[in-house]
């Protein structure tokens, strides 16, 4: 078929078919194991599993929420190595004018760095 | 396929010419967000002194290149076709940034008497005023969507200002994840968009959708569909309208006011462009959409102001009985494309211009009477009688009364809608008439309150107005007044200039 619009829907075809296939292989696998599978319930198969070893304490464990600020830190770093890494292969191809960019794109970046750094936030305290 | 590979493998690459006198306002905006955050990153606490000075003379400064690119005349293409600076997106510009500037001038005394962060709140403003002027150009999908998240992702941060009152709080949630619910329907539609467009550029899709003719109705009625209701949460129209409410009333009153004013705006922006761009080859997919919108906006948003005690939960329902009008223009966007973006262009500068004034006029009264309730309204007339008088001008014009702007606003609506001899149009125009009757019930309320109740506790002593909230008053009204005696400013760029010989 030579009409764009067909190719495009079809496209979406595959996919339909791929993820309904997955579905079905899912479905499959644990209807069989449901079949064969002996069924002796025990306390201790109730247990989390960790490995072997027994589990200690509660599963609810905090995070200090202090973290966000390193997230959010590393988001603003991620962003800019994201950018920077294709940027970077083709740094001949770009020129004066690549570089002139990704200046101006990391001193903006750079800028986020600077308030937090002034606004204290980096302290741990 | 393989043409398509062959497009992306890179080519000798020439650096791109770039009319840095088209890009003047973003730019100068930039400029304006960077030089605030180092102010607050030197300085700190001693910053906040005169942030809002430096955020106002940013956005006047914004304003040159703006006015050089208007004298200048003529459209600018950039980047391949898909950034266009023309009249239309001057003047939208324009409006950004004088709405950014009496935003500054609200916020100003209620920041410093507050006990919140100020420095941050004027830097957030710039970046969200940025997203909208690149909103206002943008020819291009993506440069759409990143405009609108650059615009929005701000406006979540400052509804959620009153970081120690719970409504606030749920104000900026409430706005958040329903602006993110939107993105991602949004999303949804745009890739579907290009999917069957195979561009970006609203012009190549637009050239699409005619050759694909009747071809593909499903697909291509389901992304038009979605990236509608997209948009739609964005202009609160109904039914996608119910954070509204909340998100005004939580939110602090300035931000309200630049919430319903330039946000909703630049939302109706972008509706703009898509629609006059690219969907309006199908108008028979868009017109029975914008119907709907339209008249459940209208409808529904005054007959629930009709109830409301609160001026901010009241003018947050005329704002989306007033989208609905904003959005009547759109279901003849087929028939009458240049005259029906006109229309909606001056509403969207008149409503600013009666709806910053009326919020102008709030946060004075507020100041007072620690409340934004119709009751403690009373009196207002016997001892701040030029503020009462401010506030009826401006109710009056939301009515749409002669000679005040709102009444142009509405006129022009009506005109398109009736020229353009649509049944869907004419039905419009009349439920329009209706509910420009009902609305003024509850805008004449507050005026009632004001001229003819007794001050609630009988206290009628006044408190003085900072000048900056005068200054917002006055000038709010000064356009209002301008733009309903002499409409012909608006509409001799948009007639004459290339909006008129331009459109798809």
């Amino acid at each position: 078929m030579s009409n764009p619009l067909s190719d495009f829907l079809r496209d979406y075809l595959t996919v339909g078919i791929f993820g309904s296939l997955g579905f079905v292989l899912v479905g499959l696998l644990l209807f069989i194991a449901w079949l064969i599978r002996p069924d002796r319930r025990q306390a201790q198969k109730y247990i989390a599993y960790e490995s072997g070893v027994d589990p200690i304490g509660d599963m609810w464990s905090q995070t200090q929420v202090r973290y966000y600020i390193f997230a959010l830190l590393f988001v603003m770093f991620d962003v800019e190595a994201v950018f920077i890494f294709p940027w970077a292969t083709q740094l001949e191809v770009f020129g004066w004018f690549g570089l002139v960019e990704m200046t101006l794109f990391i001193l903006i970046l750079l800028l986020g760095l600077v308030y937090a750094w002034r606004k204290g936030v980096l302290k741990w305290a | 396929m393989l043409s398509l590979f062959a497009q992306l493998l890179p080519g000798p690459f020439t650096a791109p010419t770039i009319d840095w006198l088209a890009l003047g306002p973003e730019i100068v905006v930039l400029a304006l967000f960077v030089v605030l955050v180092l102010l607050d990153s030197i300085k700190l606490e001693r910053a906040t002194a005169f942030m809002p000075a430096v955020a106002n003379l940013g956005f006047i400064l914004a304003l040159i290149p703006i006015i050089v690119l208007a004298a200048d005349g003529g459209d600018r293409v950039l980047f391949g076709g898909s950034y266009v600076v023309d009249s239309m997106a001057l003047i939208l510009k324009a409006l950004f940034v004088l709405s950014a500037y009496v935003v500054v001038l609200l916020s100003t005394n209620y920041l410093a008497e507050g006990d919140y962060w100020e420095s941050e709140f004027y830097s957030l403003l710039a970046c969200s005023v940025l997203g909208m002027l690149v909103m206002a150009s943008s020819r291009d999908l993506v440069g759409i969507f990143v405009a609108l998240e650059l615009l929005s992702i701000p406006a979540y941060m400052l509804a959620g200002w009153r970081k120690g009152d719970v409504r606030s709080n749920e104000a900026g949630l409430k706005y958040y994840l329903m602006g993110v619910f939107a993105s991602a329907v949004l999303l949804y539609g745009m890739s579907l968009i290009y999917g069957v467009g195979g561009s970006t550029r609203l012009d190549v899709i637009a050239a699409r959708l005619v050759e694909v003719g009747s071809e593909g109705i499903p697909v291509i009625t389901l992304a038009i569909l979605l990236t509608l209701v997209g948009f739609a949460f964005k202009v609160s129209a109904v039914p996608f309208h119910v954070w509204a409410p909340d998100t005004y009333e939580g939110a602090p009153t300035p931000v309200t006011a630049f919430l319903a004013v330039a946000s909703k705006a630049a939302g109706f922006v972008a509706l703009i462009q898509i629609v006059f761009f690219c969907f309006i080859v199908r108008g028979d997919i868009i017109q029975p959409v914008f119907f709907v919108l339209a008249v459940l906006s209208m409808t529904v948003g005054n007959l629930i102001a009709l109830r409301q005690t609160n001026v901010v939960r009241m003018l947050a329902y005329s704002g989306i009985a007033q989208a609905g009008f904003m959005l009547a223009p759109f279901v003849v966007a087929d028939e009458l494309p240049v005259q029906s973006r006109q229309a909606v262009v001056i509403y969207l500068v008149i409503y600013a211009a009666m709806n910053l004034g009326a919020f102008a006029v709030v946060i004075a009264v507020a100041r007072k009477t620690r409340s934004a309730e119709i009751d403690s309204f009373g009196g207002l007339f016997t001892y701040m009688p030029g503020l009462a008088v401010a506030l009826t001008l401006f109710l009056a014009s939301l009515i749409g009364i002669p000679p005040l702007g709102g009444w142009y606003a509405k006129f022009s609506v009506f005109s398109v809608l009736i020229e353009a001899e649509t049944p869907l149009g004419l039905a419009t125009a009349i439920v329009m008439a209706i509910n420009t009757a009902i609305a003024a019930y509850y805008y004449l309320k507050v005026a009632k309150a004001m001229w003819f109740d007794d001050a609630p506790d009988g206290d009628v002593t006044p408190v003085p107005v900072p000048a900056s909230l005068n200054a917002a008053v006055v000038l709010s009204l000064v356009v209002t007044f301008v733009l309903g005696v002499l409409p012909g400013l608006i509409t001799n760029v948009t007639e004459y200039g290339p909006l008129a010989v331009g459109g798809p």
